[in-house]
This record gives structure tokens, sequence and C-alpha cells, in this order.
């Protein structure tokens, strides 16, 4: 039965490319990122190789391959955060490592005033280190919410990393040509008992390299919340990636906050020692 | 008018003629009188307290803030924008104003409270430990400890934070909090004090700290504050003073918005309408309940007259003059039960106002609006209530004369002679 409900709203998508195409699909970091996780950006799939040539079927198929190969070793990154609000606006360089889904590291490295302030996420939970008072301090449930350094990305963000197909229902609503370029738009609505809070999103997907250009997120009410915006697709560490990010919340449009990927590198050797409170104090001093 | 001043004697004399009787129905409307008047000084004074107790902990009589700033309270919206203001000038003028008796600045800040390996959002209040005591009792809530001293890096927290955090006093804290150029502030602090205010929204969340180094954390100058608090000195005039304090201080000086507690918390406000409302059923009820005793007392009374009744009408009078003389019976009553009623009423009353009865043994507090409520059953004067209740003593005396006053011009006087 399957076959007759699922094959008229997903259109197949039968496809052969040579294995470094495939390679580079493979590595988009897009699930992540529309999550609106820079952690989890850079947590790319590695050691993928030379995949078989892409046979999806459905949207589902493409969204799941595309979300797993994303559950990836570790990687590095060199990020610079550039926040704009109605009230100042401002940049901060800062260093990212991951493993996997579960561990994850952010240290500032300029402006001085935060210098050397981390964001630690293991698991569940966020654990931030302030160098002026050498201290941890765990955010609290009520709080994970609330905007991470002053930007437009919440505490949440970092944290919630279940399976994009797990938690919602996939269908291509557009296939097609927009502004020249062919792309496919993805539907995502969440299951019944999803533990996400989004009341919906929205994708747009290149269909020559995979690569996301946008993606909407829209709240339970089915209002848009906040745009992410991807270009500056290129190589890095080895992989096709959006090298600029751009969020733009919907009811404060000229705010926004932008992420530019300076450096980025795959398969570093990092154990989750790594990501551990110890080793978050130790650092950064 | 002569032979109405006739109807009047009659009916002064009739109520002597049973005396017990008369003075157990006038004792029943004077007792109706002293608990309404009571029964509204109650509730009065609960409403008393829940406006000392919700503006007086914390909110003041009148707050003026920088446009805009309510109700998103915007932590960029000071008074004067970004710029700031002269603090100790707006202070200055604010407070020459005649009506108000003292002013305090206030920041206010939202962040992580911290201690050991425990986490809790916090509302971040800075004031200036000098004078906001003259403006609210928060300070002279200190469970233990002392009001911190400015520039040492001392704070105070609620009870419940404290419990949840587990520190007491000496120990460090450290606050984390979005400063107002985009970066994250952060100091460690240490503890020199515990509120215990009774109201758990202010127990659970506030830590206090002296304004400048709040404004310090937050990257803030020093002519950045979110609120000046006030007293004033004729409480229950705050929105006349509002208003006319608004007009003051337009002329010149930074843009504000001044506000009564009444709009500021409009919760509270309509907690104190709800009260008095029930005054007036209060009212009604009691009187109410007064009108059927005193009618059937009444009835009684006419009953026993009918033979006289018969005599003085089968003698020429009119109906109505003989309803009357049972209405002048009526007030004259009700006369003698209010002025019976004000004699137990004004004693009761200031002994009840001087030591009300505190039940706090057997009760504790609750809060209502965000307002605690001890168990003090104190009573407050009022102008109102003593009036309203002698008018419904009186409306009550005459109602309940009406309908024997229609029964004794319903007497057939041949009937009534002949015993039939």
């Amino acid at each position: 039965m399957s076959f007759l409900t699922e094959a008229p709203r997903a259109p197949s998508v039968r496809r052969t490319r040579t294995c470094r195409e495939v390679a580079l699909v493979f590595r988009i970091p897009w699930s992540h990122a529309l999550r609106g996780s820079l952690l989890a950006v850079v947590g790319l799939a590695s050691g993928l190789g030379c995949a078989p040539a892409l046979q999806a079927q459905t949207a589902r198929e493409i969204i799941d391959r595309v979300d797993r190969l994303l559950r990836g070793e570790s990687s590095r990154g060199v990020v610079e955060m550039q926040i704009t609000t109605e009230h100042w606006s401002r940049a901060l360089q800062m260093e990212v490592w991951s493993l996997g889904t579960e561990f994850s590291l952010v240290r500032v490295s300029s402006p001085p005033r935060e210098a050397g302030m981390a964001t630690l996420k293991a698991g569940e939970e966020v654990w931030n280190y302030l160098p002026r008072v050498d201290r941890t301090i765990k955010v609290p449930p009520s709080l994970m919410m609330g905007a991470w350094m002053g930007s437009h990305f919440t505490n949440d963000d970092l944290v919630k990393e279940s399976r994009i197909v797990d938690d919602y229902d996939i269908e291509i609503s557009f296939e097609g040509m927009r502004d020249g370029v062919e792309v496919w738009e993805f539907d995502l609505t969440p299951r019944p008992e999803a533990p996400v809070v989004w009341g919906g999103i929205e994708w747009q997907v290149r269909k020559a390299d995979l690569m996301p250009t946008w993606v909407r997120y829209y709240d339970e009410d089915g209002d848009l919340v906040r745009t992410m915006t991807f270009s500056d697709f290129r190589v890095m560490g080895g992989r096709l990636v959006p090298a600029d990010m751009l969020v733009v919340p919907r009811d404060k449009p000229d705010e926004s906050t932008r992420l530019i990927y300076h450096d980025l590198e795959f398969d570093i050797a990092v154990d989750e020692d790594f990501f551990s409170l110890r080793n978050l104090r130790a650092r950064g001093r | 008018m002569a032979s109405d001043r006739v109807w009047w004697r009659v009916a002064w004399r009739n109520l002597w003629r049973n005396r017990g009787r008369t003075i157990i129905t006038a004792s029943a409307l004077a007792f109706g009188y002293l608990s309404a008047v009571v029964m509204v000084g109650l509730t009065d004074g609960m409403s008393a307290e829940l406006i000392e107790n919700g503006t007086g902990l914390l909110t003041g009589q009148i707050q003026i803030h920088g446009r805009d700033y309510l109700p998103e309270r915007n932590m960029h919206r000071t008074v004067a924008g970004y710029d700031g203001t002269d603090v100790a000038a707006l202070l200055g003028r604010v407070e020459a104003h005649p009506d108000v008796a003292a002013a305090a600045p206030r920041l206010y800040g939202g962040g992580l409270v911290s201690a050991g390996d425990r986490t809790e959002a916090g509302l971040l209040l800075g004031i200036d430990p000098d004078r906001e005591p003259r403006v609210s009792t928060l300070l002279a809530h200190l469970d233990r400890g002392r009001i911190p001293r400015a520039g040492a890096y001392e704070l105070i927290v609620g009870r419940e934070m404290a419990r949840q955090l587990e520190i007491d006093v000496g120990d460090e804290v450290v606050l984390v909090a979005p400063a107002a150029d985009g970066s994250t502030g952060n100091d460690l602090y240490t503890l020199v004090g515990v509120l215990d205010t009774g109201t758990p929204g202010v127990d659970a969340s506030y830590a206090v700290l002296p304004l400048s180094d709040l404004q310090y954390l937050m990257a803030m100058d020093e002519g950045r504050i979110h609120e000046v608090a006030l007293n004033v000195s004729r409480p229950w005039d705050t929105r006349a003073i509002a208003a006319s304090l608004q007009q003051y201080l337009a002329g010149g000086g930074p843009e504000v918005e001044v506000r009564s507690w009444t709009e500021i918390r409009p919760e509270l406000s309509e907690a104190v309408a709800l009260m008095d409302s029930m005054n007036f059923i209060i009212v009604i009820i009691i009187f109410g309940m007064a009108v059927f005793g005193v009618s059937n007392t009444m009835i009684i009374a006419t009953f026993e007259r009918q033979k006289e009744f018969a005599v003085i009408r089968a003698l020429g009078t009119r109906r109505l003059s003989i309803g009357r003389t049972v209405v002048y019976e009526g007030v004259a009553l009700g006369l003698l039960a209010l002025v019976g009623g004000a004699l137990i009423t004004g004693p009761v009353m200031v002994w009840w106002h001087n030591s009300p009865p505190d039940l706090s043994a057997f009760f504790s507090g609750f809060t209502w609006s965000g307002s605690l409520w001890r168990p003090i059953l104190r009573v407050e004067y009022s102008v109102d209530a003593p009036i309203i209740s002698a008018v419904a003593l009186f409306f009550t005396s005459i109602f309940a004369a009406v309908y024997p006053a229609w029964q004794a011009t319903r007497v057939p006087p041949a009937d009534a002679l002949a015993d039939r």
C-alpha cells in the first residue's frame, strides 16, 4: 500500500552520478544547519568514501540519507559570527569542535571582553565557561530558549539533535526552476508526538549539487518565525559546504546573525575526554 | 402640617408602649449597623493590606520610566535612551514636587545566578541602598545578613533562590547577564544577605545588588536607569499625583512616562475593586435580613393596635395618616437604632483598628494578585462605610414599616371594633 500512498506525492529522483559528485553530495552539512545549529554544521559525516550512485526514491529517503550521513565523526572549524540587532552589532571570532552529535565545544577568541568564553554541549546539557571568574555554569532548562551569546540562535538550537526523519513527515512541495536553478522544495511537518519546537519547516535544495539554499521555520500557528539563507558554497576540508549562513528573525527583519566559516577540517583527533567539563576549564585558562 | 407633628408624636409614644420590644428591635438594627461597618472595615483592611504589601514591597506608589520601556521592559530603553540621564538631577527634580515623599532609582536585568554546580535564572535588580528603604520595604525584609555595599561585589538574593542554589551568607555567586553592548557580562560576587519577603515571585527569582555594580555588569553608564520608584505623601490620591507629576516633568529634562500603581499593577487594582464590590454585597445582605425582622415586629405591633386604628378611622382619620404614623414609627425606630449603633460601633472600630487579632499562629499568609496577605484581621476606618450603612439602616426601617403601614390602613373599622 505504501506504493500507492507514497508514490504520487513523492516523485522519484533517480539519477546517476560520478563517484566524485556523490562524495560532495553526501557531505552536505545541512540537516543541522536546518536546526540553526552552528555547532552541528561542522558536525559532518566523515569516512563516507565513495558512495554508490544516488538512488534516492523519495523525499523522505533523500533527507534520511543526508541526515544520517551528517551524524558524523569529528570536525574543527574557525567561524565568525556577525550579530546585528536593533541596539548593537558585533562580530565574534570563535573556534568550534564537534564529535558526533553528542558533543560540541565553542570557544570565543575575540573580542577581548569575551575571549576565552566557551560553551560545551554534552548530550542534553549545555555548560558555559567564564574565564573572567574562572567558573563553569550549567544553563538551566528554563533558559534553553534564551539567546546564545546575544545571537539569534538559542541554547536549545545547540542541543536538539534528534533525527529529522523521526520527527517530521516530509513531502516534496515543489520541483522545478526557481530563479534559473533546478530545485526541490520540501515540506516538513512534525509528527504528533515529536519533541520539536517548530510547527513546520520548509527547505529549498539545489538539484545540481544538493546544496540547501534556504530554510524557513514556522511556529505552531503556521507563521514564519525565522529564515536561514545559505550562500558562498565552497570546498573546505575536502567537502562542499555553504560557508555563509544568515539567520533573520521574521519579527525583526533588521536583525540578523551571520555565520561565516573561515576554516573547516574533518576527522580530527579528538575523543570524548576533549569535551569534558575539566577540559572546558583547563583549556580556558 | 400641625397634624403631621401629631402623627410624629403618636409614632414616638407608640414606640415606647412596649419598651422591651422596641429596644430589642433597635438593638438588632444597631447590631446590623455594627456588623456592616466592621465587615466593610475588614475588607478595607484586606485591601489596604494588599495595596501596602503589593506596592510597598517593591512597586512603590508611582513609577517613572523612559519612553516605551513598558510593557516590554526592553533593557535598552533606559530613561532618556542610550545616553542615559543625570540621575541625581532627575531624582532632585522629582523630589522637589510637593506631593513626592521619596524617590529611588532602579535598574533591571535578567541573567543567570550560579553557585557551585547549581544555576538559576534570576531577575537582577540594581538599587541605591540609601534611597531604596525610603520607597520600598524590600530591604527591610532581610532574613539574615546585611544590605550590599556599592563597589564591593556584594549581592543579596531571595530565600527560595538561596535554597535552590544551596548558598548562604558569605558564599560566592556568579552572575551572567547580557550586557547593553551585546557582550555577556559576568562577575563573581559575595552573598551578604538573604531576603524573606513572603512573596514567592520575589523570594525565588530576585538578586539585588547596588545600582552601580549592576550597571558595570551590564556595560551601562552611570546615567542609565530603567525606573524611578516613588512614595507620595497622599497615597490614596496616587492617580492624580501621577498625572500632575507627568505634567511637572514634561517641562524640561528627559522625556518620561509616569504611572501610578493602579496602572503598573492592574491585577492588584482589580483585586481591590473586587473587594470594594464585596462591601456592597455585605451591606445588602445584612440589612436585607434586618428588613424582614423589623417588618415582622412592626406587623405584630400594628395587629395589637387594630382597635386603636379602627377607632381613629371611625372618628374620621384618613387612611394615609394612619399609614404615615406607622412609617414614622419605623423612621423613629431607625434613628434610635442608628444612635445606638453609632455608640457601640465607634469604640469597637477603634479597639479593632488598634489591636487587630493576629491569626498568624493558626494560618499562614497567602499571596493574591502577587501581593502578600498576612492573616491579621485588621480593620480600616473609612468615611463611606458608616454613611452608607447609616443610609441603608434608615431605608431598612422605612421599608420594614411599609407593609405594616399598608396593613394598618386596611383595617375595616366596624369589623375590628366588633371583634370580627
